[in-house]
């Protein structure tokens, strides 16, 4: 279907649109349009071209599995194929299967478009993920580990691999890599848009490294597809995507989490273990300089000249084959010669062994330690006399020594290269971060082993660079509500803040909120009760009732491993387990990931066999992550209790505290906030399109006063009568909803509702102008603008909800004591 | 007391070695308070109670073989390292550091600083593990620098000494700031607490006593509290404002320091500001008519009065307040809190010394 949105042209390759993907203004002033908020029309479409037209960032959610990416897709294709700019698209997304769904999305989209445009446009699409994925050399990519797999990879094609191999001398390469070198350099990859498993097939055929071939090919794409790390993580980014020009579009899909990802970033954890390592390391880095003074001292030599000039290869940084890069953001490097103290090789060895000494006895302490980075720095400077510049260079000159040293097996250096990202983001960064050493893993161990943590408090400092050099910068995923936490987490001005809803013909998925069991007794994961019998069998019943009447698969989430543990043996000891088992298979994630994926992969297959299964998980787990259950995989996804973090976490607590000194980000307000997000991800995990439907139940008394954290398209959803039911009300709901969802439903009955062809489009068209004009002559007369508006609406939500809770008479604390009571009779 | 025993024997990084003194052969294992101390003589170890039996009656030679160095009771110290390589390393630029203290702005060129840095370096290295030859020629290096610039070491060491002290008191002042916010942050949520609670018994109060709308009672009082509790939190952001731009003129790092006040010259009662006037010169003398006479009369003069004066004071009264913009003032006192304090206060959060007071909803994993 072909459309126009202003002056552009856009091609979307399905027949037919849903109006929130259009993305419509919302009709305000108009009484009518009011009450027909029902199909609540937004702005996505055209909301996005407005960040590209004037130049800004964007926050923007809509439901996944409503054609989210295509949508996106297709808008900026269109964009970049009209405009004679030509911006480049980044589109990063979380898990290697994403990006692979991305990239066949794309490739369905160039292919409508070739059709309907009767030719062939000049157009080149790839995706990028590790080494690991994508290596083709027989040996290396069996590797089980990520590192190792790069580590070796870097040995096969280091620079001075190649030349020595030129000089004739007998060195392993990797032939997919050199015959690399034969082409021409912008012209690895014919035209068009490569899936993972598509250049990885033309790379096998025509014997080249997939990897690299992607790498090399980034600035003569018109889009990539990649991973938040590739941008995100310095480590990546500086050799990764340092050549993408400044006007890109970047797009960050599925970013609820995009504050972890910035945090894990910068951050790093030393263990004893990777110390002990770290020493064998130097020590050997020492026989490799002795051996080398040796051999070949000019080379040595020559190192140390470079040094002395302060001369740094322009290109040496993005050099594809360095050891590593430097952690820290490229505006934090300190752009002056190597301090003369660490410039001879040997020189450097004996600063790392010290160093390293330095943390092992630190590491002895048994008692937790929380400093800051400069008074760190201060007491390793009185005790070991390292000042803070050659600190700050370590990891460079790590990378330098490497090189010159020509080792070939690096994978042995890794534990020194954590003690050297450690050493230069301690010392380049002073604000936002914190040191804390934990000698025990929990409060009850009794043998030590403690690990040194150097945090980031702070996410804006590693999205920073992204939102100073890019244009556009397009943050959207299907719940990343309340949308004003993220400009203000992550630093940033937004143009244009959205949330959208779904406009669905029927009913199809059912949120509840169910706050009491069939015996009015309130439930809740809250620490004080989650352990109270009447609570668990609550809980219990609830669980078996669902899977009475829950076709095929159901999913539970849990707030914790350690509390579905503890409920799960008390439900074995209630019989309970018994009984859900008359109806369903049970199954448990763990924290093993193999495990785990036995697990689901059984949940599967049983619920394409018989009477389907459930799933037990965690809410922070990796199921609750990544993992769809669409169509009968999933019909009823059950929440118990909220899943707040562990707050006892130092680093957690340290972040709260932080956040509210600097962000005025209260602490009740982060926890609830994340919480919320972890909650709208297990439930959208079951409603993955518009012809799928499910039941979603918050299990929690707690869930009543978030109401208004969830993402708009559930909570919309969400009736009044459906927010605080006991279980046996809840499971009238759930079958009447079933009941409902057996009936035929034709396609055509969703078309001019959910789903608008041409014709509808071109209608609404005409209306909306109308609106538009109205709406600016009405907004000229009182000035008002849609910002207010909408705090205005969250406002009254609020309030609404507190005041309904109260209506039940609801009082947590006096709820609480008498629970308590009640048990101590 | 048992906990102890096995804990460091199954502490991964013990090597059993570092758990047996070699003079007696007792082991960590049978009696966990066993400590090992060091002479920096030689840096051999052994147990304390070996120093206790072998040094307490005076001096005596080491008693590890091959050793033979004469040692005192009084030198030996514990570890700071298990390393003892390093250990004596670190003594060493102890030793060289307090000699060659030089600081980066005492040199022209970054370049210069840098051979200057690796020639310590040398000379360290020399100090450490240099053949015989090479140590005598080290050592007398480092006497003659230090005979040669006892001043200048004298003046740097001044100056670093200042330097930590300086340090040490800002971060103090930052955990402070940080301790005291935190208290009026869990003060504030008491409160919150407390009024929310007479709200509630308000409303329970008159919904008893009068006899109208059940509703209408119930929501005028939520809205009550909910003004109530926003005007407290516009107050307490007035404080955070407040206090992060109060504390955030300590934060400030990597100022040149300036060098230590050299002693010709005169005491400055202005702390360095510069009063030189920067938008006027005062001149020798102004053509103004009816300060013509008072040039010349005799009684004027007499009392010791000049004109001079009386032209700057006039001069500096016309100018004042000239180039001082209150409105950019304002603009400066920002928004946001600063980072570094946020840090010191994470720092405190985490590190366990206070429980927070007032109860989240918070869920532990239990
Ligand atoms: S160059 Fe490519 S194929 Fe060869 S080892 Fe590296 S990743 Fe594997
Ligand atoms: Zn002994
Ligand atoms: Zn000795």
């Amino acid at each position: 279907m072909r459309f126009n949105i202003d002056d552009l042209p856009v091609l979307f390759p399905y027949p037919r649109i849903y109006p929130g993907q259009l993305g419509m203004q919302r009709l305000k002033c108009d009484p009518d349009a009011n009450l027909s908020s029902q199909n609540n029309m937004r702005i996505y479409m055209c909301d996005l071209k407005k960040t590209l037209d004037e130049g800004g960032h964007c926050v923007l959610e809509m439901p996944s599995g409503t054609g989210k990416t295509v949508s996106l897709l297709s808008l900026i294709v269109a964009y970049q194929q009209y405009y004679p700019e030509h911006r480049k698209l980044i589109y990063c997304s979380r898990t290697m299967s994403e990006i692979e769904k991305a990239l066949a999305e794309l490739k369905a989209l160039m292919k409508y478009r070739e059709e309907q445009l009767g030719h062939k446009e000049d157009f080149r699409g790839l995706g990028l993920t590790s080494r690991k994925n994508l290596c083709l050399h027989p040996s290396v990519k069996r590797e089980k580990s990520g590192a190792v797999v790069d580590a070796r990879c870097r040995s096969l094609t280091a620079g001075f691999v190649k030349e020595k191999k030129e000089r004739g001398e007998d060195v392993p390469v990797c032939i997919y890599h050199d015959n690399l070198d034969l082409l021409e350099p912008h012209n690895l990859v014919p035209n068009g848009v490569w899936t993972l498993d598509g250049i990885m097939r033309y790379g096998e055929e025509h014997k080249q490294c997939p990897y690299f071939t992607s790498r090399r090919m980034m600035s003569f794409c018109n889009v990539i597809i990649y991973s938040y790390h590739y941008l995100l993580d310095p480590k990546i980014a500086e050799r990764v995507s340092k050549e993408l020009s400044n006007d890109c579009i970047v797009v960050f899909d599925e970013a609820h989490n995009i504050d972890n990802v910035c945090i894990e970033s910068l951050s790093t954890d030393i263990t004893e273990d990777s110390l002990r390592k770290a020493t064998r390391g130097a020590q050997n880095l020492e026989n490799k300089i002795l051996e080398m003074r040796d051999s070949d001292a000019d080379k040595l030599k020559n190192e140390y000249a470079k040094l002395v000039e302060g001369l740094r290869d322009a290109d040496e940084a993005r050099e594809e084959d360095a050891f590593m890069s430097n952690p820290a953001l490229p505006d934090d490097l300190l752009k002056e010669a190597v301090p003369g103290n660490i410039r001879r090789a040997e020189h450097f060895v004996a600063f790392l062994k010290r160093f390293v000494e330095y943390l092992k006895t630190r590491m002895k302490v048994r008692q937790v330690i929380s400093e800051t980075p400069p008074s760190f720095l201060a007491h390793l400077k009185e005790y070991t006399f390292i000042e803070k510049k050659p600190l700050r260079f370590c990891a460079e000159r790590l990378t330098s020594l490497v090189r010159t040293l020509e080792l070939t097996n690096i994978e042995d250096y890794q534990p020194l290269q954590e003690v050297a990202t450690f050493a230069t983001l301690v010392a380049t960064y002073e604000k936002g971060f914190l040191l804390i050493l934990e000698p025990y893993e929990s409060d009850t161990a009794e043998v030590p082993n403690p690990v040194l943590h150097f945090t980031c408090l702070d996410a804006a400092i590693a999205i920073k660079p992204v939102f100073d050099r890019f244009s556009s910068v397009i943050i959207t995923s299907g719940t990343i509500s309340p949308l004003e936490m993220y400009p203000k987490m992550l630093g940033f001005e937004t143009v244009v803040q959205e949330s959208y809803s779904m406009t669905l013909a029927r009913r199809s998925f059912l949120p509840m909120i169910v706050t009491r069991g069939s015996d009015q007794v309130a439930i809740s994961s809250g620490f004080q009760v989650r352990n109270e019998p009447s609570v668990v069998r609550n809980y219990g019943n609830l669980l078996t009732e669902f899977s009475k009447l829950t076709p095929d698969g159901m999913v539970v989430f849990f707030p914790s491993y350690l509390y579905m543990e503890s409920i799960i043996s008390m439900w074995q000891g209630m019989g309970i387990l018994d009984e859900v088992w008359k109806y369903k298979l049970i199954l448990v994630e763990t924290p093993d990931a193999q495990e785990t994926s036995l697990a689901l992969e059984t949940y599967r297959t049983a619920c394409c066999n018989g009477r389907g299964a459930i799933l037990l998980c965690v809410a922070r787990g990796k199921v609750s992550e990544g993992i769809d259950f669409d169509h009968q995989y999933g019909r009823t996804v059950l929440c118990i209790g909220v899943p707040f973090q562990y707050t006892e976490s130092r680093i957690l607590k340290a972040r709260l505290e932080f956040l509210r000194e600097t962000y005025r980000i209260r602490e009740n307000d982060f926890l609830s906030f994340d919480a919320m997000r972890h909650a709208a991800q297990c439930l959208g995990r079951v409603l993955r399109g518009k012809d799928d439907y499910g039941i979603m139940v918050l299990a929690d008394r707690r869930f009543l006063k978030k109401r208004s954290q969830l993402p708009k398209w559930i909570n919309q959803a969400l009736l009044d009568s459906e927010i605080n039911l006991s279980t046996d009300m809840a499971v009238g709901s759930a079958k009447k909803f079933l009941r409902g969802m057996a009936q035929p439903f034709k396609a055509s009955d969703q078309e001019g509702i959910s789903t608008w062809s041409i014709a509808d489009l071109e209608r609404f068209k005409e209306k909306q102008e109308d609106e538009t004009i109205r709406a600016l002559t009405e907004a000229q007369r009182n000035g008002a603008d849609t910002g207010d508006v909408q705090m205005e609406n969250t406002r009254n939500g609020n309030e609404a909800a507190v005041a309904r809770d109260d209506e039940y008479g609801f009082n947590d604390d006096e709820l609480e004591a008498g629970m308590m009571e009640l048990d101590n009779k | 007391m048992y906990r102890n025993a096995p804990k460091s024997v199954s502490d991964p990084s013990s090597n059993p070695l570092d758990d047996i003194c070699p003079v007696c052969k007792s082991n960590r294992y049978l009696n966990p308070s066993l400590q090992f101390l060091i002479n920096p003589e030689c840096y051999h170890k052994m147990c304390s109670t070996c120093v206790d039996r072998i040094f307490t009656s005076g001096p005596s030679s080491c008693p590890v073989p091959h050793c033979g160095r004469t040692l005192r009771k009084k030198g030996f110290r514990k570890a700071f390292f298990t390393d003892l390589h390093v250990e004596r390393e670190v003594d060493i630029r102890k030793r060289v550091s307090e000699v060659f203290n030089r600081r980066q702005d005492e040199f022209e060129t970054l370049l210069d600083w840098n051979n200057y840095l690796e020639e310590v370096e040398s000379l360290v290295f020399d100090l450490v593990e240099g053949s015989a030859a090479e140590k005598t020629r080290a050592e007398e290096r480092l006497r003659e620098y230090r005979d040669a610039y006892r001043e200048e070491i004298e003046g740097n060491k001044r100056v670093g000494k200042e330097e930590v002290e300086g340090e040490r008191r800002r971060e103090r002042a930052e955990k402070e700031g940080a301790r005291a916010r935190r208290l009026a942050m869990a003060r504030e949520v008491e409160e919150e607490k407390a009024d929310v609670e007479k709200g509630k018994r308000d409303l329970l109060e008159r919904l008893a006593n009068s006899d109208g709308n059940a509703n209408a009672i119930t929501r005028q009082a939520q809205k009550v509290i909910l003004k109530k509790s926003s005007a407290r939190r516009n107050i307490t952001e007035e404080v955070l404002a407040s206090n992060g731009s109060a504390n955030s003129g300590l934060t400030i790092r990597g100022l040149k320091k300036k060098v230590a006040p050299v002693e010709e010259k005169p005491y400055d009662p202005f702390g360095g500001v510069n009063i030189t006037p920067a938008r006027f010169t005062v001149q020798e003398s102004y053509d103004n008519e009816w300060l013509g006479n008072a040039k010349k009369d005799t009684r004027h003069m007499a009392g010791g009065y000049s004109l001079q004066e009386y032209y700057a004071r006039t001069m500096f009264e016309a100018f004042s307040g000239l180039g001082v913009f209150i409105e950019e003032e304002v603009a400066d006192r920002g928004q946001k809190g600063d980072p570094s304090i946020g840090t010191a206060a994470a720092a405190e959060a985490s590190g366990g010394k206070i429980n927070i007071g007032h109860k989240m909803e918070i869920d532990d994993v239990f």
